[in-house]
């Protein structure tokens, strides 16, 4: 490709281009990653999504970032306007550009020389552009911090946890340490959640004198991380205000979720351990029904 | 919090999740580091024998359908194939997002 490249067109120029449309992709890719994880740092999931679509529309082009931009006024409230006209005058500069940039190199490299000039024609502006999609993260992250604070540290505060404590007894069993501070943490009694982790987790395990739980099978605190994650969505944060002051109710075989914030009620589904295949040995199975 | 609850869906809608049509994909650890991945309520319209043989094709695993006496057929697989069914499942329109539930860690 490059030497028909060279070929066809003047030596220094063609290189260049083709170097600086390298490097300008391997920005864009850095800049991806720093957002990836400056979503990492961000605990409450709901925050995590609606990042992440409006990263999706900063690179997508024209339709995407209308949505983007509309979730952004739902996130806002009042004062997202502004900031949404400073950011669609932004990516109608830079974005639709910098897609067809992408594309044409790959594409259209071999085919027309004066696809080239255009391209020599409107170099200068990479490095304006590149400007502006940095300015503009940055400018983004800071007016929505500084903007609403409450919105960005209110839903963290609330949603610290205390990691699960977990460790490996021999090679066939796990034990889940903290597991009686956590139930205090979450306000849920011990056997709801111990219900819920077997049910998941699909093993079998009891709670031991000091409150830890010892579950069959091999896991990492990674893994119960995530059942966890999944328990508190279900059965621990209120389901319209997401706010965890909530209390479990029995009534008439079915469990409710009671809001102490906003007051609303709804039932929560019921832990089931669903099909359980038989993993053991047959010939076991066998002796036992004789 | 007040004002959000407008925003939020209908509360009744909640309900629906304890409906029949859910699709449960679980996992079950064996020896080492083995697992077995269960996809429980397959409607009855779909033959399973033939989601089997495809699901053994394409993940390149064994599997079997079980006949339960209650929870009805269970399609069970060697290996941790949850990601891949429940990307099939949507992807051919069987279920909906809504309707299959990854368990397990």
């Amino acid at each position: 490709m490059l030497r028909k490249l060279r070929s066809a067109s003047p030596d220094i120029l063609s290189t260049s281009v083709a170097f600086t449309v390298e490097i300008f992709l391997i920005v864009l890719f850095l800049f991806d990653k720093l957002d990836d994880d400056m979503n990492f740092d961000d605990f409450s999931s709901m925050k995590k999504k609606k990042k992440k679509k409006k990263k999706k529309g900063f690179e997508d082009g024209q339709e995407n970032t209308e949505e983007g931009t509309k979730e952004a006024v739902e996130n806002n409230d009042e004062n997202g306007v502004k900031e949404d006209q400073i950011d669609d005058d932004g990516t109608d500069f830079s974005l639709p550009m910098k897609k067809k940039k992408k594309r044409r190199p790959q594409a259209k490299e071999n085919e027309i020389e004066p696809d080239e000039q255009e391209k020599e024609g409107s170099q200068p502006d990479y490095a304006d552009r590149e400007y502006t999609y940095e300015e503009l993260l940055t400018r983004a992250f800071k007016t929505m911090e500084a903007k609403n604070p409450n919105v960005v540290a209110g839903e963290k505060r609330k949603f610290i946890m205390r990691p699960p404590q977990v460790f490996k007894i021999g090679t066939k069993k796990t034990s889940f340490a903290n597991f009686g501070d956590i139930c205090k943490i979450l306000h849920r009694q011990p056997k709801h959640l111990l219900a819920y982790l077997l049910a998941e987790l699909g093993t079998s395990g009891s709670i031991d004198s000091n409150n830890q739980l010892i579950i069959k099978g091999r896991f990492q605190q990674k893994q119960i991380e995530s059942v966890l994650r999944r328990y508190i969505k279900e059965y621990v944060t209120c389901h319209t205000c997401r706010s965890p002051d909530t209390i479990l109710q029995k009534e008439t075989r079915l469990y409710f979720l009671q809001c102490e914030t906003c007051g609303s009620r709804c039932s929560v589904a019921s832990i089931k351990s669903g099909f359980q295949a038989f993993t053991g040995r047959r010939a076991a199975l066998k002796s036992k029904q004789q | 919090m007040s004002v959000q609850n407008f925003n939020s869906a209908d509360p009744f809608a909640v309900d629906k999740s304890e409906q029949e049509g859910l699709i449960h994909i679980r996992i079950q650890q064996r020896n080492g580091r083995k697992t077995l991945t269960t996809v429980q309520g397959i409607s009855d319209k779909y033959d399973k024998k033939k989601l089997v043989k495809y699901f053994k094709k394409n993940f390149s695993c064994n599997g079997t359908v079980v006949d339960h006496a209650e929870h009805g057929e269970v399609i069970q697989l060697q290996g941790d194939q949850r990601q891949c069914i429940h990307d099939f499942l949507i992807e051919i329109d069987l279920a909906t997002k809504n309707q299959v539930k990854v368990h397990g860690f």
